[in-house]
């Protein structure tokens, strides 16, 4: 009897056990929600969770492939002021040596596929704060959030994205002094992507692209904030570097005008921002107060936060360059902490080997290192983490376009012109003062010369030949390359050739 | 019994008999009670006592014994005049009238309709593996396996019937005793794998099954489309109360090391390529500043340096792996309980695999109709390995073990005459060799020529990369029958595994250098639990209809968590690991996954007289990871025995032509396998901009995404012939897979997210998934085993399977797309395109080098035949009429090499007997496919890598039929660094004498007196030969591991090892 009772009950149990088994499917569990994806309904839920989303715009600009490093990297290696020493075809060997091809991943691809990702975040963004309107005006959301954060919010947006497509034509496309314009830029991307659709999409002109770009910032001028205030977590001083402000897009647009050529509007943007005369400086009621820094080594010492520094993107350890992207990682000798990608050319023609460039120079003093005879740059000193800003503009920028842009206008007597040139001359070469020049051509080749010695491994190189539509200078056994030639400008990116029905090779 | 009896009474009666007596002993020697001994052509027999014994009266003219038993090949005897008789029976794995696993169940293969290979215990015990997989290759029809390289605990590709997928995994199932397992490399640390399946001692397994149609495997469902494996572990048996200890030892040493250039070879080679490559430079004008700056180095003796980078490397490995298992049965419970070590070192310096496992699988009889059991296993793994470059995307890394090798100059000493390490920063340092290229104004003696690849001894003396795996794996179950024929089954199980995963690199040089030291460390956990519960019900209506009927319910949640950190910046060398101080840390490795699998399915078996066969199978399955959740998945096939036919068993050639089985097969299958948990959501996730948050827009999501179908045809044929002295079957397959989930490539300026910012070179980006594209595998499988010589001394048994494979690509994503799979993110080679199979080779064709100056030639897709002159203005392409014209490109130029799988394969198993001796002799095959050979190109590149050394054979002036080009330094074009071409392209045909098994079995007569029941011992050889004309390391590679689309390329991976064992296996 007692096995009977014992045979029932497990009987009982099993009977229970397949019955329940078997019919609860348990539908709760077949939609699991993950704990650390965000579902896209939520994310203009609060001003917090907005502001998130405007710092990743600035997280996606900055990427180690894009202008977190590669970028400004690519814009200094191609011409003749660095050696590669590596031949590592990972680290930029073909942008060097131009060998590349439509196919190029790291390069080509990479910083291709890294921009436009960039701005289709920034497009995406802009067409969230349009779609959330509704939310954005009621609680948790202030009153006047929506005329005031979302438009300084808008205006970033539009600032990064200006910056992102300025980078890309200045190496998929033909310079705008080639034809005015008139040759083939980028697809303009301004809509939001997240489905299968918009594949096809020609090239605009490059005319058309600028006259975007300038769209952009003209509207981030006008509504961005004149400058940032403290947070419980971020000074003032860092914000004011790291976001962007009315006087950044100002002195972007001094870039902009200048690569375009036109030099009167240079001036214009520029005489927002600087002074008549010396000490020439923003002024503080319209914006941050820009100046240069009285130590060019100050500039590039950690935190790169001073008063010139107008725009550069931070990295920590948590959040680093990536593998092969740091600036510190190409240049520094491997003595101090970096690789030794490329060492600094000190042949015939490079910067290092002008007479313009004196020995006592500080940027030469401080910025150039020597190790084992080969010369390197130490403009970037931080070893791993890697956490030195990637520069997108300071203010010594400004002051040499407009010099350039005076001297061009207004000739080679032009006073201020010159005055502008020495303040960021003399600031690291006392003595190395120019008087006068003999003409207006001189004259600018000094301030081009000044550019290539005071923003040398920022990235700007490149702009500088590509905007005078100028032959690139060769090095060692790698020939000069000529405006004509076909790898002038890179390859359009074989997986875009691949989709977009519409787009056409350079 | 007693019925038998009273027939051999009756016998006796009316005939002149004589008695006979005997023993029957199994394969091992050991007694094998409950054989069967009969006079053939009549009904007098006997079953042998429990010692193996019998007593039989025989007819006093002779005639002939059969003495048989389940499992175990049957043997006839004559009798003549003999009057003792001692009967060896050897086992017979593939017999039809073998009992196989089937999902939820098992069935006599004589009756299944479906396609399902078996492969015993003996065919996987004793081969120095790690994990069971890697034992099956040859083993079975359809089955091919690939093993990508020799680290130790790779896991192997297994391609069933071809690739099934081209997007999610074409990996098989595998569920181990009726619970879904988890497989395929599971490190988080990219160095190391560690492959799950090795938590399995292979010598617990008793059995493995491979179902491979519709109709065997459409109970698993939606998981199906890739085959599945089923694994079943040891029971007792009854009777056989043991205990047994299975040890082996063996030793692993390279093999087909490729040559390269010596120190004085080297120097030569390079320098005479910086005198051409002045020589191109002075031809158009421009300076010729290049130094020969190849010198040799000299040690602390004065002596040039002579560097073999592969003494470095490589080894020979020393293993040992043993189990100890006991097992029995009595009437009510069976148990077998085991616990192995094995500790197995690779080829490659500081590889080395362990595991301690143990087992207990119970069955006990609770009532006459309630059985309740588990099967339990539990196992430590630990995988050590050096960074081999071989696996985790590493082909290109500069720290790759399988290349430092290939590409260190050997003209440098790893140590300085000081002893200390030859390092500069991370990189090896120069020795006396001096960069070609950098000489400058103020430096015209140039600077030291940095290699900038890493010095592989101080990576082997102080990294280390480890993955340590604990897994519990194992179920309980119920069983009630509670009317005749009625099985109501309740099964819960669990497969719970951690994994810890370390990294450690030094500060000294190498990876850790830049990073001022490293150390990893992540934890992961893979937690499931399966609960399946089934009635089946059994019944055989009037004399001839036999019904079988299986419905279930299975329900399996998976829960998948990862986290790690990545301190970099240590305190001081001193430290070794993760522990120690660091001045950095940054999160890194977090996963969080989630899925759950419900499921309703059921099968119908039937059949008539046992000659007319039906199977329905149907499975309908609701998946989390899908938008569209629910899928219906069915398996139908039928089956005519025709020899059952009173006709075929009247005509004479019935005694040839024994047995004669036609079955066919349809079905629709799913596949899910490899799908990420939220791959259907569109997502959002937090990043970080310098120290302060973000949040981005993650992921498009795919909005209709749901299963991949496959629709498996499959006719067959079984025959057994002399009474199944031979066997065999052959089988036509079509797979057509449908509703192929593929990313469709967008536009890249629309800048669709699919991976964290930054991670730009990830092919998530810039795509959507879809069930868009259609592929096909067709082909036919042969197995045939004889038993081509059984005496009582002697057997040979041979047995052989052959398999073809056709796939062919139908529809992609859009029309002419061509899905480039890269090779570790850097070198793109195969391409999937419509009207090819998967992945095929897509290179410029390479023309050879052209006598009159020594430059490659190629042939652009126009027809012009263009040459490369590295630096030799423009862009060194020029036509053969020195017209400088545009460099060809792969994907304008490129034509196809293909396919990249074998389209023929196959093993053949020859076993020998003779007396206590056996021998094995296993031949594995395959071929049809194509290698891009990458390893070869590296090998020829006139940077300062170092050379092949057939290099030799280089165009120069004197030698204008030189097969490789005139070296230019620098110059990565001809050799096709840089560009693909079909001069790396080569056959991938091979057969390899994979096993060589000399064993000895010691007379039961003689061990009887030490109370041993059996004990063998043997020898084997593992990779013993290779047969091929390709020119790389092993024609059977795999660089991309078991990406579906990315076979067949070779770079820089280290090839298969060759492994000598001994060992033994005794039972008490």
């Amino acid at each position: 009897m007692k096995t009977s009772s014992h045979y029932t009950l497990a009987l009982a149990l099993c009977a229970a056990l397949l019955s329940v088994g078997t019919s609860s499917c348990k539908t709760e569990l077949l939609n699991p929600i993950p704990t650390t994806l965000y579902p896209e309904d939520v994310v203009f839920d609060t001003p917090a969770r907005v502001a998130l989303q405007v710092n990743n715009l600035y997280g996606y600009v900055k990427t180690g492939n894009f202008m977190g490093g590669r970028y400004q990297i690519y814009g200094d290696i191609r011409a003749n002021d660095f050696l590669n020493r590596t031949s590592n075809s990972v680290t930029a060997l073909g942008v060097w040596n131009h060998t590349l091809t439509e196919t190029s991943q790291n390069d080509v691809i990479n910083l291709w596929a890294s921009g436009y990702a960039a701005i289709n975040q920034i497009n995406v963004f802009l067409a969230g704060l349009d779609a959330n309107a509704a939310k954005l005006s009621t609680t948790p959301f202030p009153a006047d959030y929506a005329t005031t954060t979302a438009v300084n919010y808008r205006a970033e947006a539009r600032l990064l994205r200006a910056l992102s497509y300025y980078a890309l034509l200045q190496f998929y496309a033909r310079p705008y002094a080639d034809g005015g314009g008139s040759k083939p830029g980028l697809p303009l991307r301004l809509l939001a992507e997240t489905n299968d659709e918009n594949n096809d999409l020609a090239r605009s002109t490059v005319a058309q692209i600028y006259e975007q770009i300038l769209a952009d910032l003209n509207y981030a001028e006008q509504n961005l904030p004149k400058s940032y205030v403290a947070t419980d977590v971020s000074p003032a001083g860092f914000l004011n570097v790291t976001r962007a402000h009315r006087h950044t897009a100002i002195a972007l647009k001094t870039r902009v005008y200048l690569t375009m050529g036109r030099y009167n509007d240079v001036i214009t943007e520029a005489d927002k921002i600087v002074s008549s005369s010396a000490p020439f400086k923003a002024p503080a009621a319209n914006g941050v107060a820009h100046e240069l820094n009285p130590s060019v080594a100050a500039v590039f010492a950690l935190p790169q936060e001073t008063l010139e520094n107008i725009l550069g993107f931070p990295f920590t350890a948590q959040n680093a360059p990536g593998t092969q992207n740091q600036l510190a990682y190409y240049y520094l000798p491997t003595t101090q902490g970096g690789n030794g990608e490329y060492g600094l050319n000190t042949s015939a023609g490079s910067t290092l080997a002008s007479p313009a460039f004196a020995a006592t120079d500080a940027r030469r003093t401080n910025f150039v290192t020597i190790v084992g005879g080969t010369s390197y740059l130490r403009k970037y000193a931080t070893g791993t983490p890697y956490t030195d800003k990637a520069p997108v503009i300071r203010y010594a920028e400004v002051l040499l376009s407009l010099a350039e842009a005076r001297f061009r206008t207004k000739g080679n007597t032009d006073v201020q012109a010159l005055a502008l040139l020495n303040a960021v001359r003399q600031r690291s070469n006392a003595t190395g003062g120019y008087t006068s020049f003999a003409t207006a051509d001189a004259a600018v080749d000094a301030v081009l010369l000044e550019r290539r010695i005071e923003f040398l491994g920022e990235g700007i190189r490149n702009i500088d030949i590509m905007r005078l539509n100028a032959t690139i200078p060769g090095k060692g056994s790698i020939s000069e390359v000529k405006p004509s030639d076909v790898l002038y400008v890179w390859p359009i990116p074989a997986p875009e050739l691949a989709v977009n029905r519409l787009m056409v090779r350079n | 019994m007693t019925l038998l009896l009273v027939l051999i009474l009756l016998q006796q009666a009316i005939a002149q008999n004589r008695s006979v007596s005997g023993k029957v002993v199994d394969q091992t020697g050991s007694a094998l009670p409950g054989a069967t001994v009969i006079v053939k052509g009549t009904t007098n027999g006997v079953s042998t006592n429990s010692d193996g014994t019998f007593t039989l009266s025989v007819p006093e003219g002779g005639g002939t014994l059969i003495i048989s038993s389940v499992g175990l090949l049957s043997r006839e005897q004559p009798i003549g005049t003999e009057t003792t008789f001692n009967i060896r029976l050897i086992e017979d794995s593939k017999q039809l009238s073998e009992v196989v696993v089937v999902g939820y169940g098992t069935q006599a293969r004589r009756d299944l309709t479906g396609s399902v290979a078996s492969i015993t215990a003996a065919q996987i015990a004793t081969k120095p593996v790690q994990s069971f997989d890697q034992a099956l290759q040859g083993q079975a029809s359809g089955v091919n396996i690939t093993t990508p390289n020799g680290l130790l605990n790779n896991a192997p590709v297994i391609r069933i019937r071809g690739v099934n997928s081209i997007n999610l995994s074409s990996q098989p199932l595998f569920v181990i005793d009726g619970i879904p397992a988890f497989s395929g490399n599971t490190s988080a640390v990219g160095s190391v794998p560690n492959n799950p399946l090795s938590n399995v001692n292979p010598s617990d397994i008793e059995s493995i099954e491979v179902l491979k149609d519709a109709s065997a495997t459409a109970i698993y469902g939606s998981r199906a489309a890739g085959g599945v494996i089923l694994v079943t572990t040891k029971k007792g048996r009854k009777g056989q109360s043991r205990v047994s200890v299975d040890s082996w030892a063996g030793w692993t040493e390279p093999v087909r090391l490729l040559d390269v250039l010596d120190a004085n070879q080297y120097i030569n080679i390079k320098n005479e390529a910086v005198r051409n490559l002045n020589a191109n430079r002075v031809a158009i004008g421009q300076p010729a500043t290049n130094l020969e700056g190849f010198k040799p180095t000299l040690d602390g003796s004065g002596n040039p340096v002579d560097t073999r980078w592969y003494d470095y490397v490589y080894r020979n490995g020393f293993s040992t792996s043993n189990t100890l298992n006991f097992s029995g049965a009595t009437e009510k419970t069976s148990y077998y309980t085991s616990v192995g070590y094995s500790n197995q070192k690779g080829m490659l310096e500081g590889n080395e695999f362990k595991r301690i496992s143990a087992r207990l699988n119970l069955d006990h009889k609770v009532f006459e109709h309630f059985t309740v059991g588990s099967r339990v296993g539990y196992s430590n793994t630990r995988n050590l390995s050096p960074n081999s470059g071989s696996v985790g995307d590493g082909a290109f890394g500069t720290a790759g073990l399988g290349r430092s090798p290939l590409v260190l100059p050997p003209n440098i000493p790893a140590r300085n005459p000081d002893g200390t390490y030859n390092t500069s920063g991370a990189g090896i340092g120069a020795g006396a060799n001096i960069n070609p290229t950098s000489a400058t104004a103020t430096n015209p003696a140039g600077s030291p020529l940095l290699p900038g690849y890493y010095n592989p001894i101080v990576d082997l003396e102080n990294n280390y990369y480890t993955s340590e795996g604990n897994e519990i794996q194992g179920s309980v179950y119920a069983n009630w029958e509670p009317v005749k024929g009625l099985s109501l089954r309740t099964t819960y199980g669990i497969y719970n595994i951690s994994f810890e995963d370390k990294s450690f690199q030094t500060p000294l040089a190498g990876d850790g250098f830049s990073l001022k030291g490293s150390a990893s460390d992540y934890y992961r956990t893979n937690k499931r639990w399966n609960w399946q519960n089934t009635a089946q019900y059994d019944r055989t209506l009037g004399e001839k209809h036999s019904l079988s009927l299986l419905l279930g319910g299975e329900q399996q949640h998976t829960e998948i968590q990862r986290w790690g950190a990545t301190r970099t910046g240590i305190a001081d060398p001193f430290l070794t690991n993760y522990q120690g101080t660091f001045t950095s840390i940054s999160a890194s490795g977090n996963v969080q996954g989630e899925n759950y699998l419900v499921s309703y399915f059921g099968r119908l078996n039937y059949d008539f007289a046992k000659k007319y066969l039906l199977s329905l199978n149907v499975r309908r399955d609701g998946y989390s990871a899908w938008a569209e959740k629910w899928g219906n998945f069915y398996g139908t096939s039928a089956g005519y025995i025709i020899s059952e036919e009173n006709f075929w068993k009247n005509a004479a050639f019935a005694n040839v032509l024994n047995f004669v089985k036609v079955t066919g097969s349809y079905g629709e299958v799913g596949n899910s396998l490899g799908i990420s948990d939220f791959a259907s959501l569109p997502t959002y996730e937090n990043n970080l901009y310098g120290d302060l948050a973000t949040l981005y827009f993650s992921s498009p999501g795919s909005r209709q995404l749901t299963w991949e179908t496959s629709k498996k045809t499959d006719v067959a044929l079984a025959f057994g012939l002399f009474q199944d002295r031979i066997t065999g079957d052959v089988a036509y397959y079509r797979n057509l897979v449908d509703g192929l989930i593929l990313r469709v490539p967008q536009s890249p300026s629309k800048g669709l997210p699919g991976a964290a910012p930054g991670d730009i070179a990830n092919a998530d980006n810039n795509s959507l998934l879809a069930n868009v594209g259609s592929m096909r595998n067709t082909g036919i499988e042969v197995n045939l085993k004889a038993n081509a010589i059984q005496g009582n001394k002697f057997n040979w048994t041979v047995s052989g399977n052959f398999t073809t494979l056709k796939n062919r690509v139908l529809s992609l994503a859009t029309e002419g797309q061509r899905i480039g799979t890269a090779t570790s993110g850097l070198e793109t080679v195969n391409y999937t395109e419509v009207g090819h199979s998967v992945g095929e080779i897509l290179a410029v064709p390479s023309l050879g080098v052209n006598p009159e100056n020594g430059r490659r030639l190629v042939r652009k897709i126009d027809g012009t035949v263009v040459q490369y002159n590295h630096l030799g203005g423009g862009t060194g392409w020029t036509t053969l009429d020195n017209v400088a014209t545009s460099a060809p490109t792969q994907l304008t130029d490129g034509v196809y090499y293909g396919p990249t799988l074998p389209t023929w394969y196959g093993g053949l198993d020859n076993n020998f007997r003779y007396g206590g001796f056996d021998v094995g002799v296993f031949i594995q095959f395959s071929g049809g496919n194509y290698i891009y050979n990458g390893t070869k190109a590296g090998l020829h590149d006139q940077r300062f890598w170092n050379n092949a050394t057939d290099i030799e054979d280089r165009w120069t002036e004197t030698n204008t039929g030189g097969k490789w080009p005139r070296v230019v330094y620098g110059d990565n074009v001809s050799n096709g660094s840089a560009l693909i071409i079909s001069e790396n392209v080569e056959k991938g045909d091979f057969a390899r004498l994979r096993n060589v098994t000399l064993g000895y079995t010691l007379p039961a007569s003689f061990l009887s007196r030490y109370s041993i029941v059996s004990a063998r011992f043997y020898a084997q050889v593992q990779n013993a030969a290779l047969l091929t004309n390709y020119s790389g390391i092993d024609p059977e590679i795999s660089t991309n591991g078991s990406n579906n689309t990315g076979a067949g390329v070779d770079r820089n991976s280290i090839g298969q090892a060759r492994t000598y064992t001994i060992g033994f296996n005794v039972g008490f």
